[in-house]
């Protein structure tokens, strides 16, 4: 099963990480794993344009089954391979309506923090603005303010959506890990920083965790005032 | 079991539509429908901020439970009421997948981007508006590929989430003659008894707007 798959992927990057935990979770090891460099901007090369005509990462086979967007290979995964590795959809309605909710919450999270640390990359030289980073910056705060008070609700140990691991951590953790990458204070915001703490240790972490971050383990520092 | 649900929303907005698409295809009206003014500011109101503190439409709640994300609430009320109204997901793997992967795109066809005044650039519109249409002329290749629904053969979740952003770029004056193919599903699903019957009641007797029209 996992000998039909391939998936081109690019370190550091949330939205590949997703998959990569997905695959792990679901005890898929052993797909083929193609590492691809953004700085050498082979994300745009013909092997992922074959696969993805967006020219972007994750690109992901099983087979002739193509599926590009993070959070469509996570639920495409979670349907196929339901009775196999961790289940990562609860069957409880309370618990199932917590985990969507999160989940997609979890893009507003995810673009909120990259309008600050990619602020240059999305925006072209003669288009910054100081006005506008700032306001960046204090919309990030605030989302982040609003993920301690969920995580605060939920109780210490807990994952993002309750007492289990789910599908919100596979697809929200690599945001968050992010953010801490990028110099985010676990004194300002305690919440996240034990929930980072806790998560670093699973297994399907560990194992999918950025190459790049492993040999420089120092990250930036954008996000440690605010 | 409608009668436990509420939704907040307000006409137009592609996210609150979808949820109405969704209630409606599993056999979920009677629900509690309450709809809001963006213009007078409804949205930021205490009703909505107490089921929902963005501030944000669609808010639903059934019983206990909240869910104030549309793509959320779709899939939710998919998997809570299979054995009811119409089957959303496709049993065919292949055409599964397809609806996974074009209900996520659909994220960068809903295209909002506001910026306030003084930050306007020229250049920032021209490269959106280049953007778009190349975002546009993608999904006119997949209805050249597929159809007549966005994941094949059955109407799935994929056009409960895609299907009002498309209806808001024709209701924005996208060119029929431009993307035939996007006018021919348009044209196709507004029919459904789904959408018609929760078609933007604003839309129903005032003209669209021409912004589009020239992509």
């Amino acid at each position: 099963m996992a000998q039909d798959m391939t998936l081109l992927w690019g370190s550091g990057s949330p939205p590949c990480w997703r998959v990569m935990i997905a695959l792990e979770e679901k005890k898929l090891q052993g797909y083929n794993s193609v590492l691809l460099s953004f700085d050498k901007m082979e994300h745009k090369s013909q092997q992922v344009l074959d696969i993805n005509p967006r020219g972007q990462v994750p690109s992901f086979k099983h087979g002739d089954i193509i599926v590009n967007e993070s959070y469509a290979a996570c639920f495409y995964l979670e349907s196929r391979f339901k009775s196999q590795g961790t289940k990562l959809i609860p069957d409880g309605p309370e618990e199932q309506a917590l985990m969507y909710q999160r989940m997609f919450e979890g893009l507003s999270l995810y673009d909120k923090l990259g309008a600050v640390i990619f602020y240059d990359y999305y925006v072209p030289e003669g288009e910054r603005l100081e006005s506008a980073l700032k306001r960046n910056k204090e919309t990030l705060v605030t989302e982040l303010k609003l993920w301690e008070g969920y995580l605060e609700k939920l109780g210490s140990g807990s994952y993002l959506a309750g007492k289990a691991f789910t599908m919100t951590d596979v697809v929200v953790f690599p945001t968050v890990a992010t953010a801490f990458r990028f110099g985010l204070s676990a004194e300002r915001y305690p919440k996240l920083g034990a929930y980072h703490a806790l998560m670093k240790e699973r297994p399907s972490i560990k194992a999918s965790w950025p190459p790049h971050w492993l040999e420089n383990p120092k990250g930036q520092d954008t996000l440690k005032d605010i | 079991m409608a009668k436990d649900m509420t939704l907040l929303w307000g006409p137009g907005s592609p996210p609150c539509w979808r949820v109405m698409i969704a209630l409606e295809e599993k056999g979920l009206q009677g629900y509690n429908s309450k709809q809001l003014s963006f213009e007078k500011g409804e949205h930021k109101g205490k009703d909505v901020l107490a089921i929902n503190p963005r501030g944000q439409l669609p808010a639903f709640k059934h019983g206990n439970i909240t869910l104030n994300e549309s793509y959320g609430a779709c899939i939710y009320l998919e998997e809570q009421f299979k054995g009811q109204g119409n089957k959303l997901t496709p049993e065919n793997k292949a055409e599964l997948a397809l609806m996974y992967q074009r209900m996520f795109e659909g994220q960068s066809l809903f295209y909002d981007r506001f910026v306030p005044e003084g930050e306007r650039h020229d250049s920032a519109k021209q490269r959106f508006a280049g953007q778009l249409k190349d975002e546009i002329k993608l999904w006119e290749g997949y209805m050249q590929a597929t159809g007549p629904y966005l994941a094949g053969k059955s109407f799935s979740l994929a056009d409960v989430i895609v299907f009002p952003v498309i209806a808001f770029l024709f209701r924005f004056g996208l060119n029929e003659e431009h993307f035939p193919k996007l006018a021919a599903y348009h044209n196709t699903v507004k029919d459904r008894p789904s959408v018609k019957n929760t078609w933007p009641p604003n839309w129903k007797d005032t003209p669209g707007m021409d912004a589009l029209k020239n992509l």
